[in-house]
């Protein structure tokens, strides 16, 4: 038999939304919070589609504009797409590189040119690449000589390793566009892992040796995340196909997992439902969040009406000592749901005329009376398609829109 | 510009096929701003059929565009006439260069006739060794960059696109279904009357190469080569239509006295 356990956590309060800011352009990445000039608040910082880059202050004041005046000559501008040319499609990495103990703000474009911005907006120099540079950037001091390393990859195949000061000092060559932000594990020896377009996922040393190779179904976008699965260190990545991936580190599946849409955005990995093993929780295209057991079993997934192609956050809003997942949907809403889900009954004993009659033993008795499901606390519409969420504190999270809006929305009691 | 929704279907406004006995059967033509996907094997006249609209159009003083993927302008424009079309009675635009579009473009402002031009891909490709197409430029972009840019700086309404076959040689679509559907997007956004050629085998068994082109155009006009006794006749139908009350009985196809025509619809022609 089944019993009611009794919740311990009382949600209370509600989400609203603080402030909006109008980009004047469309948005294609997630924001990114930081105190970049030391004042003890954060900056909020972002590309735009029309090719800027914004820095906002925790008020939605503007704080400065980065715009990027590239020339290209007549006939080439016709190979590219008109829509992207000055692009910045993917969230800026804000990070000391050149060790002035102040971060600098890092970010690729369309054009294949990687920026390197000061903390005022100023830039300190860029570097031109073969391709677009469509995924994050990541700083990572990957030969722990005490100084930054700047790894991204390119369109064309090409995954570059940079100093702080832009200068090249390796690049390694694929087969496949690169469009995954890159990750760098270091649990054993220091791996540099990517995704490729051609659905591949590489491991290469800092040296460029390759370590291992994994073939996914199909093309792969997301970043990979890390976590304490099944050894000490697992990787767990999406493709486009909409299979979800449980590696070790040796390249060697877990365990996998199907959805019925492409899976875009990262996964996050938390303990959500005390059990001292980490859950993995991501989202699709088929318009589903889900919430996995560290063995590839799903706990919960909860549907949106749209695509989810951001990664989830893991965050106590409400301040209740419990975690939530909070996820943004292209269905415009942003999404609050109780970390552990809930117990859903597919019928009420007692209640039910099936259960009352005597003699019938059917397969609603007989097999399970409910499942474990998501469970959401709070939703919100935001000023369009979700394309990325950040957490600027725990209760407040800022949220950018395809159409060009960034939206604080935090939780009030 | 999205499409509007009309009150009344005399708003719909239509561009004809100048095929004499199939715009009468088809509401006077195909309502502007529509993708029509024209399908049929080779030698079936498809696109003449297309240049033949064009034309017309361009003598009632429209703006039209034609992009040749394979086929030389000049190849295509000596066909026509010898078919006794009347090269004088338009302005005659033929680009070969992407660097010269800006000044064509500008040419244009200045003339009376309307204007029949001529992308010839063919030409320009072979001028363009040194434009390296990786992921981030393709000749797809080129046709979506020209096709803009005419349409936006020479007010031009109408598109040929010579061929969907041709394009897919070009333009490597890893994901068919999705890249498809954005090119329809983009050319619907723009509200261009676009005619897209598909080439399909002698069989007719299917009318695009990947079939979704079938879903995503708002209307399907085929073109088939049928064996008469020992003649080979041309067949013409609309398979379908948007916003339009259409024949679908197959008409042949017959070109006399420099005009298409549509004959003998659901009828077998006189023996």
């Amino acid at each position: 038999m089944f019993s009611f356990n009794k919740s311990t956590h009382h949600h209370k309060g509600r989400i609203l939304e603080k402030w909006v800011f109008d980009a004047k352009s469309p948005l294609l990445s997630s924001a990114a919070a930081v105190d970049i000039d030391k004042d003890g608040k954060k900056e909020i910082i972002f590309g735009t589609r029309n090719g800027s880059v914004i820095c906002i202050d925790e008020q939605s004041k503007k704080k400065w504009q980065y715009d990027i005046k590239e020339q290209v000559e007549e006939t080439e501008s016709f190979f590219y797409d008109s829509d992207r040319i000055d692009s910045v499609p993917a969230t800026p990495t804000i990070k000391d590189v050149n060790g002035d103990k102040l971060p600098e703000i890092l970010f690729g474009t369309e054009l294949g040119i990687v920026y390197c911005l000061n903390n005022q907006g100023k830039l300190l120099w860029k570097y031109k690449t073969q391709g677009a540079v469509r995924s994050r950037i990541l700083v990572e001091d990957i030969d722990k000589d005490g100084t930054a390393e700047i790894l991204f990859g390119t369109t064309a195949g090409k995954f570059v390793i940079l100093d702080g000061n832009g200068k090249e000092r390796s690049v390694i060559e694929v087969d496949g566009s690169i469009e995954s932000e890159p990750a760098v594990s270091t649990a054993e020896a220091t791996q540099l892992i990517f995704g490729t377009e051609s659905g591949t996922l590489y491991s290469y040393s800092p040296l460029g040796n390759k370590l291992w190779e994994f073939k996914a179904r199909g093309p792969i976008r997301a970043k990979p995340a890390f976590g304490k699965l099944l050894s000490e260190q697992d990787l767990v990545i999406g493709d486009t196909t909409g299979m979800f991936y449980c590696l070790d580190l040796k390249g060697n599946e877990h365990w996998h997992f199907i959805t019925e849409g492409a899976i875009y955005g990262q996964a996050s990995m938390a303990d959500l439902n005390n059990d001292d093993e980490l859950e993995v929780v991501f989202g699709s295209c088929d318009n589903k969040v889900y919430c996995l057991s560290h063995r590839g079993e799903k706990l919960w997934s909860y549907e949106t009406d749209f695509w989810i192609v951001t990664a989830p956050l893991i965050t106590d809003i409400d301040n209740d000592g419990a975690l939530e997942v909070v996820v943004g949907s292209y269905d415009h809403n942003l999404y609050v749901l109780d970390g552990e889900g809930a117990y859903n009954l597919d019928y009420m004993p007692g209640l039910s005329g099936v259960a009352h009659q005597a003699g019938h033993y059917t397969s609603v008795m007989t097999s399970e009376p409910g499942a474990q499901v998501g469970k959401r606390l709070w939703q919100i519409k935001t000023q369009g398609m979700i394309v990325g969420c950040e957490e600027l504190e725990k209760d407040n999270i800022i949220v950018n829109v395809k159409s060009g809006f960034v939206d604080d929305i935090t939780h009030s009691n | 510009m999205p499409e509007t929704i009309v009150s009344d279907k005399k708003a719909i406004s239509r561009v004809k096929l100048h095929i004499q006995g199939l715009d009468e059967n088809i509401q006077g033509g195909v309502p502007e701003g529509h993708l029509t996907l024209l399908s049929g094997a080779a030698g079936t006249m498809k696109s003449s059929v297309c240049f033949n609209v064009l034309y017309h159009e361009a003598v009632a003083g429209k703006n039209g565009l034609y992009f040749s993927l394979e086929q030389s302008a000049e190849s295509l424009v000596n066909h026509m006439v010898n078919m006794d079309y009347d090269m004088r009675r338009i302005n005659l635009v033929i680009v070969k260069e992407l660097s010269d579009l800006k000044t064509r473009m500008a040419e244009l402002q200045d003339q009376t006739l309307g204007s029949l031009i001529i992308v010839d891909i063919g030409t320009i490709r072979k001028e363009i060794h040194d434009v390296n197409t990786d992921n981030n430029k393709s000749w797809l972009n080129v046709i979506k960059n020209v096709v803009k840019k005419i349409h936006v700086e020479a007010g031009c309404p109408l598109l040929v696109l010579d061929s969907l076959s041709a394009l897919y040689v070009l333009s490597r679509f890893e994901n068919p279904r999705i890249e498809l559907f954005y090119i329809f997007e983009y050319l619907r956004d723009l509200r261009i009357t676009s005619f897209l050629i598909s080439e399909m085998p002698l069989d007719g068994s299917k009318y695009s190469e990947y079939e979704i082109e079938d879903f995503l155009s708002d209307g399907i006009i085929t073109i088939r080569l049928t064996p008469f006794r020992r003649q080979v006749v041309r067949e013409i139908a609309v398979v379908k239509m948007r916003a339009t009350n259409c024949n679908n009985d197959i008409f042949s196809l017959e070109f006399r006295n420099g005009q298409f025509q549509a004959l003998y619809g659901g009828q077998n022609p006189l023996l």
